[in-house]
């Protein structure tokens, strides 16, 4: 099977539609449970997205870090909160609502439009993504690497720290 | 046609097959797999839901509890300590994917960066002895 480009087309629609039907679910549902597994269902479209656009180790470090830890983290805190405590008066067009709708729908339109899609013959590397990425890390960019393993560091003590209590 | 002008050919396809799509060839078998891998589960449920006849009593709606009578709420409290392990799982794992590149570039690159990866890593296994020590990953 060979993906020319009304199939890439056709496969953007697909993915761009699951991703604002997952944002619209992960506002406007009422269980926050359901809103939590459609925020999973963002990250993987976002992930897929990332395929897309030919960056694999994106992709899957996407799906890795966001969907099974991220999001396992936002569904565990979830579950802390109890049932009866779901909206009763659910109140769609309150100010906030609209003025926040209007912004993160109005905002954006120039970016989008002035974006063009290159003409560039893409060829196939030598060297794979992830290992081009290794080297980056290592050579160019090891000083950020090593404040990585700080901040790591420094997040596991303070949340240890904090849900002890 | 001897092979060498045929390699030329070859390659001047390629250049021309990837000049007006992106690399996606490589994954037609995952889009493929991954429809087909949706579609099933779908289908296994419609078709159960539409053949399957419906009778509801009582008895059948009840919780399962290994054949005897359910006793008590099936509802059960969560506790922190289901949050502390996926808490520290997360910080192992955004390390490990970070290790990721590193081990796919580890033959190109000496012996320097073997000893910043080993920092990295030491800084990491300090935080997990603090996790030990503070009781996080206590069951009981």
């Amino acid at each position: 099977m060979d993906l020319p480009g009304p199939i890439h087309d056709f496969l953007l629609v697909f993915l761009g539609s699951g991703l604002i039907l997952g944002g619209l679910g992960v506002v406007l549902l009422t269980n926050p449970i359901y809103s939590a597994f459609s925020l999973g269902l963002v990250l993987v479209c976002i992930s897929l997205f990332y395929i897309l656009s030919n960056s694999h180790f994106v992709a899957a470090a996407q799906l890795l870090i966001y969907v099974g830890a991220i999001n396992v983290l936002i569904l565990f805190a979830v579950m802390f909160m109890n049932g009866s405590e779901y909206y009763k008066d659910f109140n769609l067009w309150t100010i906030g609502n609209g003025l926040t709708s209007l912004v993160c729908t109005n905002t954006s339109w120039y970016g989008v439009i002035w974006t063009t899609r290159s003409n560039q013959i893409i060829e196939q590397d030598l060297i794979s993504n992830s290992q081009q990425i290794g080297i980056h890390l290592a050579t160019d960019f090891f000083l950020p690497f090593e404040f990585i393993s700080i901040i790591l560091l420094v997040a596991l003590i303070g949340a240890i720290a904090v849900a002890r209590q | 046609m001897n092979s060498r002008s045929k390699r030329l050919i070859r390659s001047i396809f390629h250049i021309h097959r990837s000049s007006s799509m992106f690399l996606l060839y490589e994954y037609d078998i995952f889009w493929a797999f991954l429809i087909i891998s949706s579609a099933i589960p779908i289908l296994a449920f419609l078709i159960s839901g539409v053949l399957a006849p419906v009778k509801k009593d009582p008895e059948k709606l009840s919780s399962y509890e290994s054949g005897i009578e359910p006793m008590g709420d099936a509802w059960l409290q969560f506790r922190i300590r289901y949050y502390m392990f996926a808490l520290v799982f997360v910080v192992f794992y955004v390390e490990t994917v970070f290790l990721y590149p590193w081990a796919m570039s580890f033959d190109v690159l000496g012996v320097p960066v073997f000893i910043e990866a080993f920092i990295f890593v030491l800084i990491l296994i300090v935080g997990s002895v603090y996790a030990w020590r503070k009781g996080a990953l206590e069951w009981s």
